[in-house]
């Protein structure tokens, strides 16, 4: 399938113009397919990893949302396991004025910015809520171990 | 032709069919370990067809979906014991020369695809009434 003028645009300024911190190529023998990678945002406890993802744009984006899911493990109440994100950007939120560029800044800040209220990951959001000062010590330990490069 | 979706991608659709439970009735399948990122390794189980000596039996199988998955199929191999012309009667496995589905695979085809054509396999006239191993015994 011939890609689309709006993937082949945003894929070339993804690499010409890319954002501090987070980085997204597309696989050669699949162009909408891409490794990427995000930093994890200063002041918070995922700071100093890097922590790599993969994101596959679907045969009807940009009408529906990308798929990204981190290969990292990671501890955060929103994001599950398997690496599966909950974000209401990537679900009933998207719009097709969205890029791939912005989904991934909006990970990047949920990753500043957990929000256990609405978990996916039910056994860290429960301890982020009983324990937050405990739950950032292990997710610091997380990135020490899992995401340094 | 669409677009191909990747390996990862494809793995995490046919886990979500498989644990909202929207497949097949008499087959379910799931991740082995809820923690494995490569999701390689999965557990299916298939209900004995009914008008078959495999009536009311549950077989356990193991599958695992290598890197190439699913470009090509995946290893198949029975956990309870069964016998059937396409197992292997020393340790289970599913030889993919003589299920059908697995001679002509497909990229569509999924877990669920040949979960299925194995409990049709099971129930096919010559196949319905072979003698079978004690109930619940395992390779």
């Amino acid at each position: 399938m011939a890609l689309s003028k709006r993937i082949i645009k945003e894929t070339q300024r993804l690499a010409e113009d890319a954002v501090p911190g987070i980085s997204a190529v597309p696989h050669d023998d699949n162009l909408r397919y891409f490794d990427v990678t995000i930093d994890g945002p200063s002041q918070s406890p995922y700071e100093g990893g890097v922590f790599k993802a993969e994101l596959f744009l679907p045969d009807d984006y940009p009408m529906t949302p990308p798929k990204i899911r981190f290969l990292t493990r990671i501890y955060h109440p929103n994001i599950d396991r398997l690496g599966r994100i909950c974000l209401d950007v990537l679900k009933s939120n998207w719009s097709p004025a969205l890029q791939i560029r912005t989904i991934l800044l909006s990970i990047q800040a949920l990753l500043g910015a957990p929000n256990p209220d609405d978990p996916l990951a039910n056994d860290v959001a429960q301890a982020w809520k009983q324990d937050e000062q405990a739950a950032i010590a292990t997710a610091r330990e997380w990135t020490e171990k899992h995401a340094k490069p | 032709m669409g677009a191909k979706v990747p390996r990862n991608f494809r793995l995490l659709e046919e886990l979500e069919k498989g644990e909202k439970g929207l497949g097949a009735e008499a087959c379910s399948y799931g991740l082995d370990n809820g923690d494995d990122l490569l999701m390689s390794d999965w557990n299916g189980t298939i209900l004995g067809p009914p008008h078959s000596v495999h009536e009311n039996r549950i077989y356990s199988l193991k599958i695992h979906c290598g890197e190439q998955y699913p470009d090509v199929p995946p290893e198949i191999s029975f956990t309870s014991k069964i016998n059937l012309p396409c197992v292997d009667q020393r340790n289970g496995k599913v030889d993919p020369s003589k299920l059908p589905c697995l001679v002509q695979w497909k990229r569509e085809f999924t877990m669920e695809t040949i979960l299925i054509e194995l409990r049709r396999y099971m129930a096919l006239p010559q196949h319905k009434k072979l003698p079978q191993p004690a109930e619940g015994s395992t390779y």
